[in-house]
């Protein structure tokens, strides 16, 4: 029996696309943004208020992840930006490839801000780079302030934690300071916004976020 | 469950290992697993033992080493010569 080093990372598949896609985006100079959160949570929301607050010359585009369904490229093509769906039929979250083949045809050089949204998942989506800029996660005071010490990968691999729906905060028994704390036990330098889509409250913020994040790339 | 799809791609991969160091075949592969990576080692164990079984590379043992933080790497490979 004889044992032999084996190098590199179990992903590498994904990650050779992810590395095309990144430099692919760095080329066209594409700020592509990694939404994560589990189903429910707001990501849709947020890219309808995003997308309603920028004006029609704004160059960003959508790709939205589902196991099924267009539903969500519907509700975000009102707003007349790019949109497609990517539809996974089973699979539990986006890979490169997936990415790859939903940009097929896009003018990546018309793109400065591509918004990527993941299949509602906090755990699959962790592993899968998309060759993004950065990866951002929503958690909704709806779920349970313990999530990011259930669910440490993706708080981990994320550089902003949203935490959303904000204006039902009075009626829900989630300790938003404890969820931050949690956020920050798991990954310190985590960056924290808080945000209500029905209120707009804090949304003015997450814009400046994206803006302040994609111009330092 | 994208378990299987990571199993997938370790079984892609031992194959192609294996290949060069013909005629040898595969026995385990090592690899290592960080508690931020996402991956619930029990869930992996049983998507790899899944897909091993009736394929050109049973029986195939899965090893699990802690890894640090994120990490989702090989580690090794063990091979039989004949």
């Amino acid at each position: 029996m004889t044992r032999v080093p084996m190098e590199g990372k179990v992903l590498n598949e994904n990650d050779r696309a992810a590395a095309e896609l990144r430099a692919e985006f760095a080329r066209h100079g594409v700020f592509a943004v990694n939404l994560i959160s589990s189903p429910g949570s707001g990501k849709t929301a947020l890219l309808e208020r995003t997308l309603e607050s920028y004006d029609a010359g704004r160059r960003v585009a959508v790709l939205t992840g589902d196991i099924q369904t267009d539903a969500d490229a519907a509700r975000l093509a009102r707003y007349g930006f790019p949109v497609r769906q990517i539809t996974t039929a089973g699979a539990c979250h986006l890979d490169a490839r997936m990415i790859r083949r939903a940009l097929d045809g896009w003018e990546l050089a018309q793109i400065d801000l591509l918004f990527i949204e993941n299949v509602g998942n906090l755990v699959c989506p962790t592993s899968y780079d998309l060759g993004e800029a950065c990866k951002i996660v929503l958690l909704s005071v709806t779920e349970g302030e313990e999530k990011p010490l259930k669910y440490p990968g993706i708080f981990f691999k994320s550089e902003l934690m949203l935490l959303t729906k904000i204006d039902l905060l009075p009626y829900v028994p989630f300790n938003i300071d404890v969820a931050e704390a949690n956020a920050r036990t798991i990954h310190p330098e985590i960056q924290i916004a808080r945000l209500s889509c029905t209120t707009k409250q804090g949304l003015d913020e997450w814009l400046r976020w994206i803006d302040a994040r994609k111009g330092g790339q | 469950m994208h378990e299987v799809g990571i199993a997938n791609g370790i079984l892609e991969a031992v194959r192609k290992e294996t290949e060069a160091h013909k005629p040898a075949r595969a026995v385990k592969v090592g690899v290592r697993i960080g508690e931020m990576a996402g991956i619930d080692p029990q869930s992996l164990a049983f998507s790899f033992e899944v897909l091993v079984k009736g394929s050109d590379l049973e029986p195939l043992d899965l090893a699990i080493e802690p890894g640090v933080l994120d990490e989702l790497e090989f580690a090794y490979l063990e091979l039989e010569v004949p």
